[in-house]
């Protein structure tokens, strides 16, 4: 059984996003199903801060020892922080998803729409 | 699950890291009963199986087992097996999974001139592998038998084989299929980790074994896969004018590349150097042992060069070594 936080939003892509009540600011990480699906992370490549993206771009990729996926932008912004410690320490993307293993920092760009929430969400992995 | 040459295998039971150093800190149990068993019989078995592999079985003592090649007559290999000799008139080979119908066609198609028998029993004999420094004990445990590296031991239908694909101390069990669940059960009981292709893979990696198929795919030669010791030269057999003739030439060797900077590496992966495509990587991933990307290439380069490998339209930088890695 997959852990999926009832004040997140997701995408059918397995993506969480958690937007700053203050400066709309969307973190961003892979969920706790997909980084089970995807078994031990040993590398995530992270995007440079400064890249714009459209939603449905490739946005990152987390490795396994098996395989490598893309991890998509959610949503359409810049990217204006990246969590450095993956760099080091990739296993937080299965160790904590939602808080420790978070990806990137995205400014939306234009309308947010499309999002799950968390009852859709768990739903769509059912 | 995983399709391996018409065999559902699981990539993993409890994840590839966790499996990879049960085997290297503990002991580790694979099912590899995919794997297949052809018994070889008759007077001219020795005299056969020398002809058709590059491995002088004379050289073979009763209970020995012998890793070797078999090669097409350009030198080319067919497959890597290991050959358990029971008696100079029994031996059982151990092809591939995926080359088990080529093996046995290439065995008939070459042994008109032998009296020999070639049975394949592939279908009627699991495999377990139990692998990593307390495999010895559970073996003592549950069959009340030990065995050295490359010597095997037989009872009835059950052999037992100090062979192994993960560079650990450990043995292989070969049995009547039907028997699987048993020796698996009890195994898993005494406390083997269940292991699975992802971290066989891995495992063999880091040793720089060969995985057939993939390492070399009927196009290498033996010399190329940089495996010559597997040939005893002072003897006749298929595909050795070939080798001989190579050996005066210049060819890439299969060997190692190293990632200097953070990446995991992936069969299929080209590999530069000067700014130059040379070659592609034929095997690679991350090594859980030493932390960093590895990979196999054929390469015309010494030891220690440095070279890059493309992924995703990034240049990673990494050097050549010598094998293993681990």
């Amino acid at each position: 059984m997959s852990l999926v936080p009832d004040n997140l939003n997701y995408t059918e892509e397995h993506e969480w996003l958690k937007f700053g009540k203050k400066d709309g600011l969307a973190r961003v990480g892979i969920t706790d199903y997909a980084q089970d699906s995807l078994s031990d992370v040993v590398f995530v490549e992270l995007p440079e801060v400064g890249d714009q993206f459209t939603r449905g771009d490739i946005m990152a990729v987390a490795e396994s020892v098996k395989a490598a996926s893309d991890i998509y932008a959610p949503i359409s912004g810049k990217i204006v922080s990246i969590n450095e410690k993956l760099e080091e320490s990739p296993e937080l993307v299965n160790e904590s998803p939602y808080e420790f293993g978070w990806m990137v920092l995205i400014e939306p760009e234009g309308e947010v729409n499309g999002l799950l929430d968390a009852a859709s969400y768990r739903e769509s992995i059912d | 699950m995983a399709d391996f040459a018409g065999w559902e295998m699981p990539i993993l039971y409890n994840g590839i890291i966790a499996e990879h150093k049960a085997v290297r800190e503990r002991v580790g149990i694979f099912d590899v009963s995919h794997m297949g068993q052809i018994f070889i019989t008759g007077p001219d078995t020795v005299a056969f199986l020398s002809y058709v592999t590059t491995w002088d079985m004379k050289r073979q003592k009763d209970s020995d087992c012998r890793y070797c090649h078999i090669l097409d007559n350009d030198g080319r290999i067919i497959d890597d097996i290991i050959a358990y000799t029971f008696t100079s008139e029994e031996y059982m080979v151990i092809p591939n999974a995926a080359t088990i119908d080529t093996i046995l066609s290439w065995l008939l198609e070459n042994s008109g001139d032998f009296d020999v028998h070639i049975k394949n029993l592939s279908n009627d004999y699991f495999c377990i592998a139990l692998q990593g420094p307390e495999a010895p004990r559970l073996l003592g445990q549950h069959l009340n038998t030990s065995v050295k590296p490359f010597r095997l031991a037989r009872e009835r239908n059950t052999i037992v084989s100090g062979t192994g694909y993960t560079g650990e101390e450990g043995c292989e069990i070969i049995g009547p299929s039907e028997e699987v669940k048993g020796h698996w059960e009890s195994l898993v009981d005494m406390g083997a980790e269940p292991v699975g292709l992802g971290a066989r893979d891995t495992l063999r990696l880091e040793k720089g074994y060969l995985l057939s198929g993939q390492d070399f795919d009927g196009t290498q030669t033996t010399l190329e896969t940089n495996y010559s010791w597997v040939i005893d030269w002072d003897h006749e057999f298929i595909g050795k004018p070939a080798l001989i003739s190579q050996k005066n030439r210049t060819y890439a060797k299969l060997k190692g590349i190293m990632l200097d900077e953070r990446g995991v590496l992936r069969p299929g992966l080209p590999v530069f150097y000067n700014g130059n495509e040379i070659s592609s990587l034929t095997s690679g991933s991350m090594s859980p042992t030493i932390r960093k990307g590895i990979g196999l290439a054929y390469l015309n380069l010494p030891i220690n060069s440095r070279v890059t490998v493309e992924v995703r339209g990034n240049h990673l930088n990494g050097h050549v070594v010598r094998l293993p890695f681990l």
